[in-house]
């Protein structure tokens, strides 16, 4: 983990996270196009923040207030429309403080 | 900080009881060993024992929670031999599976010749990982339940009912 620069403290604390429960992960590792232009080329990507191979599943980390998640939610929507077979999720502020919250450590 | 239980004693007796005929049923012919991750799913377990009307074993394992050190580890396993027995694996609660996900990959090591989860309470707004759940008492929504087990900073596992805590501490 020491090597991945971070674009937020949120994302290093899930790091942290599946470092602490053993899981292989990897930080942005794949741009999906979400929209084209006339001529057929890719103008938008959605960037998940992290892949975990083991479960072929990408997470999204926002800790956006809900009213600002809108734009997050519509590349999720375009990516699992113009990728159906990629299984993403998406953490929002709420998910990622009682994902983190001192209960959860102890009951999940 | 709890008002009106979510699921009162006797909702709570008769999700167990329909557990507890359910294993009875789907292991007839067999001895299961029912292993509880300490400490939440105790009281869980000591019900549904007492539920199953078929000869089962009992045992318990814990694990560190995230926080505690820097990787997750068994701190208490099971002591009775897994290899070739047909598994329980009953937690009180599953949240983002990380934690189930460790203890059943360990157990799934040891060679048992099945392994089935059973859980108390199913909260899959957050689920990280994904791992079948063969009997689920009760799916509950985005809340912190404590009672029947369950705490809140140590408080309230001895209360009989399951109720939403007002707050999840930070």
């Amino acid at each position: 983990m020491s090597r991945v620069t971070f674009a937020h403290a949120s994302e290093a604390e899930f790091a942290r996270l599946f470092d602490f429960y053993r899981i292989i992960w990897e930080y942005e590792p794949r741009s999906f196009p979400i929209s084209w232009n006339e001529h057929g080329r890719p103008v938008e990507f959605f960037t998940p923040d992290f892949y975990l191979p083991e479960y072929d599943l990408y997470i999204e980390v926002t800790v956006a207030k809900p009213a600002r998640n809108t734009r997050k939610n519509r590349k999720l929507r375009l990516m699992r429309s113009h990728h159906p077979w990629v299984n993403a999720k998406l953490f929002t502020r709420r998910d990622v403080e009682r994902v983190f919250s001192r209960s959860v450590k102890r009951a999940s | 900080m709890i008002g009106e239980p979510l699921f009162d004693s006797g909702s709570i007796a008769e999700r167990v009881a329909d557990i507890g005929a359910a294993i009875s049923r789907d292991y007839a012919d067999k001895t299961p060993l029912m292993i509880g991750l300490l400490s939440a799913a105790a009281t869980f377990l000591a019900d549904l024992a007492r539920a199953v009307t078929i000869p089962c074993h009992l045992d318990f394992i814990s694990v560190n929670r995230y926080g505690d050190g820097d990787g997750i580890v068994v701190e208490k396993d099971v002591a009775i031999p897994v290899e070739g027995r047909h598994v329980i694996l009953v937690d009180d609660t599953v949240d983002t599976g990380l934690t189930l996900q460790y203890v059943h990959k360990r157990l799934a090591e040891r060679r048992p010749a099945s392994l089935a989860v059973c859980t108390l309470l199913d909260r899959p707004h957050r689920r990280i990982v994904d791992i079948e759940i063969k009997y689920r008492a009760f799916e509950v929504p985005d809340v912190f339940v404590v009672g029947y087990g369950l705490d809140y900073l140590g408080r309230y596992r001895e209360l009989p009912a399951l109720y939403a805590h007002g707050t999840w501490p930070a």
